[in-house]
């Protein structure tokens, strides 16, 4: 049973943990559980799993789990910074404002990174014009906590051929192969490639008291009503507060950490739910806002001592953002595949994985079957209708009313390099609906992503034709307006001079801040980083109980 | 993921600027509930509209059901994608009615009005402003009465997934889920 302690404002407290998301909700758990106490802030409101539907109108064009639109949110996107930056009909940076965050609406594709997505700098040689870096700790290094996420979190999977050597099998089998699966395993077996089954932070079967997947179809950009999907808010935040150690304070939006005048972080302030300044002492903050936000709170949080922002002594807070390129090819068979039934994609290959330098640039990825715009209608309608088809009358509705249960997607997922001019600052106009400075972002992927991204569709195009196809095309690759995966931001590193945190977390510059979440990532891996960020997670939660426990923070 | 390779690229060419302001979410969802739930026990038969008034309403039906038509299947009329229209623009999409308005006077400036042509010229006219963003808006809003949960005002007894053979909002389903995974599922057991 959740045990509803409060904190009091003007007492510091050990931790507040800014972000109830994939990070900040394993922090928060591991911390709680721990006996240290902690306030975890999220700005969206807590929605339990009873508060998620099925209603494609309110959650996707509506934006409910997003907590709106541009209006709302004032976030900016250009690709260059001789442009300035405009508001977009559609949420550019895209992430979920819920007790949860993002792990609540993901489709929960599950991907280890690899030993080579650790030093590829080192086995490549550096790219100019990036920001091309090994990361300061291995794969063998994080491997214990990709374990821990597994087990703890709930991850259900199987082995494939290609895969990073690890200490454990998998918790409990793959989800079932779908139509979309079976095609694309046919196509690929054909040109001598390796379908596998694809992991799932979604439960094949009841685990940890927690209800296996029922199935119903709505995974991507929607909550688990089962509890099902291995969101932080179905699998850590009920074991947070149970503790009796963690205070989840929803509805909650901080727009400032304050140092004092030993330079150490001393309060968050922030807006409650009726728009309020409040304030909150602490003893330390753990920033898991994600890749976008972590970055604009540091920004925000500027003063004499961080003129340039906090936690950024060395410039990098806001630079290097990646977002994974992708690509898509779609294609409709002859008989149903009913693709809205089920999770997202049952199939995976990983082929690709590696930068090839016979393909003549850098990068590697991996390519899914999946549902994507043939989940739900009005997706469908918006992006899924083949080229060919007019846009409105009875040609459109006979091609919908065939293609919308014989359509399945490939959905390509590659690198993005880390650059000084895909970055995260602070919009010099638009505001928030709290008043905060906006969101800007400015993005144009590198020439090197776009090649990998076409070079993954061609093989999408050639796999769906090996399966059969009656028809088949391919979505046009451009440079992305936006994205989910916000990585990069505030990266981890030795050198203070190149990085913002250490190995574990620790802000080079604050000794009691530390930022864990998707801006901790060096480099971008191939296409799904959230397992990465959660095993970041457990790590770094390790490090800060040791040092709060020897009195080192 | 969401993959959304360039989701956003194409919402935002097939979006109208208009479009820029609909968000529920500063009504937040319990008032949405609230409306949508007004607006179904308001949606009798021979009820009068909410938003619009009878002429625009005709009109803005009669695009409606040119884009989604009713041929030997159900279209936008029977699913009453009108009443969700009108319904949205007096709440979440309220920042839009006067742009529509707008547009739709432009349409019929100089001429017939739309709901008294027949579908040919209907056609016709539609076809001369397909690319502009009060087709698209009316497109968008078509898309979201028609296939959008009943309760939204449109998809009269979800005859807009029957269409498309959706069984939306189901809840649990047991695989198979297609023709190919029950074959793929036969034949691992008839190998064995």
């Amino acid at each position: 049973m959740a045990n509803n302690v409060t904190f009091d404002q003007r007492t510091p407290v050990d931790f507040a943990i800014i972000g109830s998301g994939s990070a900040g909700g394993i922090i928060a758990k591991e911390l709680s559980t721990a006996g240290f106490n902690v306030v975890l802030f999220e700005q969206g409101p807590y929605r339990k799993a009873a508060d998620f539907t099925h209603d494609e109108y309110s959650v996707l064009i509506q934006s409910e789990l997003l907590g709106g639109g541009p209006e709302v949110s004032g976030q900016t996107f250009r690709h260059d910074e001789s442009e300035v930056a405009k508001s977009p009909s559609f949420q550019p940076i895209r992430y979920a404002q819920t007790v949860g965050g993002s792990s609540v609406h993901f489709s929960a594709n599950f991907w280890r990174l690899r030993p080579i997505d650790f030093k590829e700098r080192s086995l490549l040689g550096p790219i100019s014009g990036t920001n091309f870096a090994d990361w300061p700790i291995t794969y063998e290094e994080l491997e214990p906590y990709y374990t821990k996420v597994e087990w703890e979190v709930g991850i259900s999977g199987a082995p494939g051929p290609f895969d990073a050597p690890r200490s454990k099998p998998f918790p409990m089998p793959p989800l079932p192969i779908k139509s979309c699966g079976v095609l694309f395993e046919k196509g690929a077996k054909a040109l001598g490639l390796h379908s596998q089954d694809q992991p799932h932070a979604i439960l094949s079967q009841p685990f940890n008291g927690r209800a296996g997947c029922m199935k119903c179809g709505y995974c991507m950009y929607y909550g688990c009503e089962a509890g099902a999907k291995s969101s932080t808010l179905a699998s850590m935040i009920p074991l947070a507060e149970a503790s009796g150690h963690c205070e989840i304070r929803a509805e909650s939006a901080v727009f400032r950490i304050e140092t004092d005048s030993k330079g150490r972080a001393s309060e968050v302030l922030y807006y409650d739910r009726d728009g309020n300044e409040q304030a909150q002492k602490v003893k330390a903050v753990i920033v898991s806002a994600n890749g976008a936000e972590s970055a604009r709170l540091m920004l925000l949080s500027a003063s004499e001592r961080h003129p340039d922002g906090l936690a950024n002594s060395s410039g990098f807070v806001g630079r290097n953002l990646m977002f994974n390129a992708h690509a898509s090819a779609n294609a409709v068979f002859e008989h149903q595949l009913n693709e809205y039934k089920g999770v997202q994609a049952s199939r995976v290959l990983h082929d690709f994985y590696e930068t090839d330098e016979k393909r003549g640039f850098y990068g590697g990825g991996g390519i899914d079957a999946r549902s994507l715009w043939s989940a739900t209608p009005i997706f469908h309608a918006w992006l899924g209708m083949p080229p060919d088809v007019p846009r409105w009358g009875k040609a459109f509705k006979d091609a919908f009313a065939n293609n919308f249960t014989r359509q399945m997607t490939l959905a390509c997922a590659t690198t993005s390099l880390a650059m000084d001019r895909n970055n995260i600052t602070l919009d010099p106009k638009n505001t928030d609906q709290w008043g905060r400075p906006a969101i800007r972002a400015t993005y144009r992927d590198h020439d090197d992503d776009l090649s990998m991204a076409k070079f993954l569709q061609d093989r999408a195009m050639e796999i769906l034709d090996a399966a059969g196809a009656q028809k088949a095309w391919a979505d046009p690759i451009h440079p992305t307006n936006g994205g989910e995966h916000l990585l990069g931001t505030c990266r981890m590193g030795d050198d203070p001079a190149s990085s913002v945190v250490d190995r574990y977390h620790r802000s080079h510059d604050v000794a009691n801040l530390f930022i864990c979440d998707g801006s901790s990532m060096v480099t971008s891996g191939r296409g799904q980083p959230t397992m990465t960020i959660m095993a970041l997670a457990f790590r770094a939660a390790e490090h800060i109980k040791a040092a709060a426990n020897a009195g080192e923070i | 993921m969401p993959a959304s390779p360039d989701v956003s690229r194409r919402l935002f060419l097939k979006s109208s600027s208009a479009i820029a302001s609909f968000s529920l979410l500063r009504v937040g969802a319990p008032a949405l509930i609230a409306i949508t739930q007004a607006a179904c026990t308001a949606k009798q038969e021979s009820a009068p509209f909410v938003t619009l008034g009878a002429a625009e309403a005709a009109d803005f039906a009669a695009i409606a059901a040119r884009i989604m038509p009713t041929t030997d299947t159900p279209g936008a009329n029977e699913a009453g994608v009108i009443y969700f229209i009108d319904r949205a623009l007096g709440a979440e999409m309220s920042s839009a009615l006067e742009y529509l308005r707008a547009g739709l006077a432009q349409l019929n400036a100089d001429t017939s009005r739309f709901a008294d042509d027949d579908e040919d010229t209907q056609d016709q006219r539609l076809s001369k402003i397909e690319d502009g963003d009060f087709f698209n808006t009316m497109w968008m809003l078509t898309m979201f009465g028609f296939f959008s949960m009943s309760k939204h005002g449109g998809n009269k007894n979800n005859v807009a997934w029957d269409l498309i053979d959706f069984e939306g909002d189901h809840g649990a389903w047991e695989h198979p889920f297609g023709h190919y995974d029950a074959q793929y599922a036969k034949e691992k057991s008839n190998g064995e």
